[in-house]
C-alpha cells in the first residue's frame, strides 16, 4: 500500500500545483512547476530519506541494514548540499509545495509506524519501504522533475540525483530479498 | 643508458604535463617506452567514465572520483576494493584478464576493463 499511496500522492501534489498555475491567467505557457519548486521538492525527498535513515540507525542493529542507512544518510546530505549551493548560486529560493508537502505527510506517517516496530520487523518494514519510495521518488524525477526543470545545472543534478536514487533502488531490493 | 632512460623519462614527463588532463585518457607516449602506465579512470555523475584501452599487466589504473558523492572501485572476484571518497584517488596495478568491477555503494555502476 506505501507505494501506490506514495505515487499518488506525487502525482496528486504535481497535479494541484499544475492546476492552481493553471488558474493564473498566464502570459507565456509556463511549466507546471517551477525551478523554485522542483528544487524543493528534490531538496525534501532527500531530507526524508536521511530521516529515515537516521530512525535505522537508532532502531536497527542489522549489520546490512545499518550499511545502508549509513549509505542514504551519505549520499542524500551530499546532494542536498550541492542543491543548496546551487540555489544559492542561481539566486533561487526553493518554494514549498503541493507535492513537498504530501511528501512530507506521507513520510512522518511512516516514520510513525516504524516507530512502533522492533527487530526484525522493523528492518522488513523499513527496507521494504526505502524500495517503494525510491522507486516513487524515480517515477516523479524521471516523468515530472527533469523534465520540468529549466535551469540546465538543476537538471543535472537532478540527473545524477536520478542514478542515485535508482542505484539505491537497486540496493534496497537486493536487502529487501536477503531480509526474507 | 641509464641517461639515455632518464633522458626518456624526462621528455615523457614533458609530454604528460602539456597534454590536456583529459578524462579517461590514456597518456599518450612513445611506443618505445617500457614503463608500466598509468590509466586514469574518472568518475563523475553516477558512473565510471570511458574505460582505457591497451591496458597492459604491470600498468596502474588510476580511478578519480569527482563526484559529490562517495564511491568505490570493487573487483567481481575480489582482487582488490578501493574506497573513493569525494576528489580522492586510488590506484592498483592491473594484472591480466577481464578486469570487472563495481561500485560497492551503488550498484547501478559497473564497468570492465581488458587487461591484455
Ligand atoms: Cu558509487
Amino acid at each position: 500500500m506505501n507505494k501506490p499511496l506514495l505515487a499518488l500522492a506525487l502525482a496528486f501534489g504535481i497535479a494541484s500545483v499544475a492546476s492552481v498555475q493553471a488558474q493564473t491567467p498566464a502570459a507565456s505557457p509556463a511549466p507546471a512547476i517551477n525551478d523554485a519548486q522542483i528544487a524543493h521538492i528534490a531538496y525534501t525527498a532527500g531530507e526524508i530519506d536521511i530521516t529515515a535513515a537516521k530512525q535505522a540507525l537508532e532502531k536497527s542493529s542489522n549489520k546490512d541494514v545499518r550499511a545502508f542507512a549509513e549509505e542514504m544518510a551519505r549520499d542524500h546530505a551530499a546532494v542536498n548540499v550541492q542543491a543548496l549551493a546551487l540555489v544559492k548560486k542561481l539566486g533561487v529560493t526553493p518554494q514549498d509545495n503541493p507535492t513537498s508537502q504530501s511528501l512530507s505527510k506521507h513520510a512522518a506517517a511512516e516514520i510513525k509506524k516504524l516507530a512502533a516496530l522492533k527487530g526484525n520487523a522493523f528492518d522488513k518494514a523499513y527496507v521494504d519501504n526505502e524500495v517503494a519510495y525510491h522507486q516513487a521518488v524515480n517515477g516523479a524525477l524521471s516523468d515530472t522533475l527533469i523534465p520540468s526543470a529549466q535551469n540546465a545545472e538543476l537538471k543535472s543534478l537532478l540527473e545524477t540525483g536520478l542514478k542515485l536514487f535508482q542505484s539505491h533502488q537497486m540496493h534496497a531490493e537486493h536487502l529487501a530479498q536477503n531480509l526474507k | 643508458m641509464l641517461r639515455t632512460m632518464i633522458l626518456l623519462a624526462g621528455l615523457l614527463a614533458l609530454t604528460g604535463g602539456i597534454a590536456p588532463a583529459s578524462a579517461a585518457s590514456t597518456a599518450k607516449q612513445p611506443a618505445a617506452a617500457q614503463a608500466h602506465r598509468v590509466h586514469r579512470i574518472v568518475i563523475d555523475k553516477m558512473q565510471y567514465g570511458p574505460m582505457p584501452t591497451d591496458v597492459r599487466a604491470g600498468d596502474i589504473i588510476e580511478w578519480t572520483n569527482k563526484d559529490i558523492l562517495e564511491h568505490s572501485a570493487t573487483a567481481r572476484d575480489g582482487h582488490f576494493d578501493v574506497d573513493l571518497k569525494p576528489g580522492a584517488s586510488g590506484r592498483v596495478t592491473a594484472t591480466t584478464g577481464m578486469l570487472a568491477f563495481f561500485c560497492k555503494f551503488h550498484p547501478t555502476m559497473t564497468a570492465t576493463l581488458v587487461v591484455k
